[in-house]
């Protein structure tokens, strides 16, 4: 009886969790919604201090941030996993994988303190800017943060790949290219698409790392595919401007909004990806 | 022709390969050694095992407090989630329906995907603000059990069902009560996985530092928390507040002494889990 008291209070408890989160930020971004109606997410200036609470210049730099980040782990991350699957040794292969689960562990604020220090002045040195805080940054900086992730998962989509479907197409006399092509990623794309998936809610939702190196201005790039100006994500904001908001004001409420809207896209995100029961 | 001269034999798609995989092999070997370059020069006992005295930016010998407070909060965090994650995964094997199940998968799945930073959001509002636990390492472990939370239970899910069914109907064959089958027959037989899910959650609740960054630390002024309701220092923050607003060769310097330190924590407990892994599996 005791026992399942317990387990169904548990199971309860634990599968109310994500509603009470969304209920809470609904809740207290609820007094914006009420004075400005819902039309400040497609606003495109953010004066806390006017009541302007435009969203757009937010969402314009996550977007483009983890495009950015997804433009350049994509290829690289699925070409060291089909190298690792295919091309190298056995022996090499474990050592590194090993490596890449270590990186996949290297907390998001360590990166933080590399794009601050490492990054910046040698993108500032490098394309000449006036600052390195830029979306370009912040994209590469995400990029070698999803790599070792879309890597992982890849390797193991193209591993997945049944060695026989190998053996025909080398004994129908086709060349390593056309296999790697017809063959390999046709069959590990759905695997490839989860890790893109995957990645895409982390580097969307990853915030000291970005916010160090974003440049925090809520501006929409002009023209909007100029990269090499600052910008503002949704998260950087959040982490920027919540110790400033005082309890209770707009502000504030405006800032949980842009939690809501996180929370909200990232659940799009999990609903996209093929269920999967059990995580690696 | 032998198979592996054809494996290494030149071909324009292995050269496209290699050019795009080469980035991405060497460049997080690089990050990992700059870490490491960079720390040496501070790493040393008296980095590790001092405190500050004063309470000034930062300026301190030692990271022994903050390296003391992640691990504190880490700690916390795991043994707040464990009940829930156990709970919910032995009630998903016991007494759920499958429609229940569906729905639990569905859940976990999405709270999963959700960033740390809205964890954080929602703790400020509610552990901090609503329950005035104010920022206090309580709120901080709080916040990082619902972190992992979803992490914990699916790793217990997995690890329970790896257990062959033939042993639960063997077990309720002989007359035994569901309490008696997951103490007797289902701990005993996967107490090493959970241990390895329990390691991975420590790992991941030390590197988050998002969620925990508005409801449980400070940066200075703070050695030893005195209470659960007392904030406390943390390596995570540590490093982001040198890095933000350290403008001296030092404080810099103090910032990647622990940045290396936190990465080797953090690895020593994954590298720990994979062990354990390997135990289990033989």
């Amino acid at each position: 009886m005791m026992l399942r008291w317990w387990l169904s209070t548990s199971a309860l408890l634990s599968s109310l969790m994500i509603v009470l989160v969304l209920g809470f930020l609904l809740q207290s971004s609820w007094p914006l919604i009420q004075q400005q109606g819902i039309a400040f997410i497609i606003g495109d200036e953010w004066y806390p201090f006017e009541s302007l609470y435009g969203m757009l210049p937010a969402l314009m730099g996550t977007v483009w941030a983890v495009t950015l980040a997804l433009l350049i782990a994509l290829p690289c991350g699925v070409a060291a996993a089909i190298f690792c699957a295919e091309l190298l040794p056995a022996q090499l292969r474990g050592a590194m994988r090993f490596s890449m689960e270590l990186m996949a562990g290297v907390p998001s604020v360590v990166y933080g303190l590399l794009g601050m220090w490492v990054l910046l002045p040698l993108l500032e040195s490098q394309l000449e800017l006036l600052t390195g805080r830029t979306l370009l940054a912040a994209g590469l900086l995400l990029a070698l943060m999803i790599l070792p992730t879309i890597m992982v998962l890849s390797e193991d989509a193209i591993r997945a790949v049944r060695q026989s479907q190998r053996e025909a197409a080398k004994s129908l006399g086709i060349g390593w290219d056309a296999t790697l092509w017809r063959v390999l990623l046709p069959q590990a794309w759905p695997g490839i698409r989860v890790a893109t998936l995957l990645a895409t809610g982390r580097a969307m939702g990853e915030t000291v790392a970005v916010m160090l190196v974003v440049g925090s201005i809520d501006r929409i790039p002009d023209p909007f595919y100029n990269f090499l100006q600052p910008a503002q994500t949704l998260t950087s904001r959040i982490g920027r401007e919540m110790a400033e908001a005082s309890i209770g004001s707009l502000h504030w409420a405006a800032l949980l909004f842009c939690g809501l809207l996180l929370a909200l896209i990232a659940m799009g995100l999990s609903f996209m990806t093929p269920r999967k029961r059990i995580a690696a | 022709m032998s198979v592996a001269s054809q494996q290494y034999r030149y071909t324009p798609g292995k050269a496209l390969v290699l050019l795009l995989a080469l980035p991405a092999l060497l460049i997080p070997t690089m990050v990992l050694c700059y870490i490491f370059w960079q720390a040496a020069p501070v790493l040393n006992w008296g980095f590790l095992f001092g405190t500050a005295d004063g309470v000034g930016f930062g300026v301190t010998e030692g990271i022994f407090s903050q390296l003391v407070g992640s691990l504190l909060l880490a700690i916390m965090a795991c043994l707040i989630a464990i009940p829930f994650a156990l709970g919910t995964a032995l009630y998903y094997r016991t007494f759920a329906t499958p429609w229940q199940q569906r729905l639990l998968n569905a859940m976990f799945n999405m709270l999963q995907g959700i960033p740390p930073i809205v964890f954080g959001l929602c703790g400020l509002v509610v552990l901090v603000n609503l329950f005035s636990w104010g920022v206090s390492l309580l709120s901080g472990a709080v916040v990082l059990a619902v972190v992992v939370l979803p992490l914990l239970v699916l790793n217990t899910l997995a690890t329970l069902e790896r257990i062959p069914n033939e042993y639960s109907e063997a077990g309720s064959a002989l007359g035994l009560t569901k309490g008696a089958i997951i103490l007797r027959l289902w701990l005993p037989r996967s107490w090493l996985q959970l241990l390895t899910g329990l390691l991975l959650a420590m790992a991941r609740a030390l590197s988050e530092t998002a969620p925990i960054m508005f409801t449980a630390t400070v940066f200075s002024g703070v050695v030893w928390p005195d209470s659960i309701f007392s904030p406390v220092t943390t390596l995570q923050t540590h490093i982001f507040y040198l890095a933000q607003e350290g403008n001296e060769p030092l404080l810099i310097s103090i910032a990647w002494g622990s940045a290396a330190v936190l990465v080797l924590l953090v690895a020593s407990f994954g590298l720990l889990a994979r062990l354990l892994q390997k135990l289990g599996d033989n």
